[in-house]
């Protein structure tokens, strides 16, 4: 593995996000960071927006049929999608971290993006035709 | 050659980074999944609509462990997304003056949000009729 993409400095910065020459641990990297960065700044942008929450039953639902359209929900399974595959990914990181199934974690990572591609479909058919 | 690369692919405490801090941010993740797949079943699931409606998110917090449970998320995530991000940043070998800057910035970030979102779940569960 070319662990030197995984050390970055401010001037290699895209070189996060640079899939060219990588193993699979590193496009998992790749992976992480970006879901990472997207879901942080998901985060703080909904408890900003349940905000409407605080004002009432009219605005909250007025809200909820705002976003009741396909462009939005598109936005909200790629949260969903990221949030599973971050998730799974990092339970990877999480077992690995702790030394459990190292010489396996190759084999873990198809596994847990498979399950988070599955889940990731199962709740896309749901939002797109709820 | 072999155990140096395995070694490598391992997660661990990076310069700056404190070892407690990081442990945190490794224990909060499988525990954030759970709460995370409950919060996206009842979101995407259990609402009519494909999204809660006010009145369904009042009668899913009249079942006395969600606001627990959505509090212990909240604090979880707000803690796993700001130490993440300042793993991300120490990547970029900040300066020892900017690292401080962002360690207040953040720990502001998490106290106020944390505030802001306990209060948002009082809210919620003060207007449940009945309460």
């Amino acid at each position: 593995m070319n662990t030197s993409k995984n050390q970055p400095s401010p001037s290699r910065l895209l070189n996060w996000f640079n899939p060219r020459g990588r193993s699979l641990e590193g496009m998992a990297f790749i992976l992480n960071r970006i879901t990472a960065l997207g879901l942080t700044l998901y985060l703080f942008l909904h408890l900003i927006v349940l905000g409407t929450l605080a004002r009432g039953e009219s605005a909250y639902d007025s809200f909820i049929e705002l976003v009741h359209n396909p462009v939005y929900i598109f936005g909200e399974f790629l949260v969903v999608a990221a949030g599973l595959i971050h998730g799974f990914n990092g339970l990877r990181i999480f077992f690995t971290s702790l030394g459990i199934a190292v010489p396996r974690q190759k084999a873990m990572l198809y596994v847990l993006m498979a399950i988070a591609l599955v889940a990731s479909l199962i709740f896309g058919l749901r939002m797109f035709t709820a | 050659m072999a155990e140096v690369t395995l070694q490598k692919s391992l997660s661990a405490p990076k310069t700056g980074e404190n070892t407690w801090l990081w442990l945190l941010k490794l224990v909060t993740g499988p525990l954030i999944l759970v709460l995370i797949v409950v919060h996206f079943v009842v979101n995407h699931y259990i609402g009519s609509n494909g999204l809660l409606t006010y009145r369904e998110i009042l009668n899913y917090y009249r079942i006395w462990i969600v606001p627990i449970m959505e509090g212990l998320f909240l604090v979880l995530v707000v803690s796993h997304a700001l130490l993440g991000l300042r793993s991300i940043i120490l990547d970029m070998h900040p300066s020892r003056s900017v690292l401080n800057l962002i360690n207040w910035l953040f720990l502001i970030a998490g106290v106020v949000s944390v505030v802001y979102g306990i209060w948002l779940i009082r809210v919620v569960v003060a207007n449940i009729p009945g309460s």
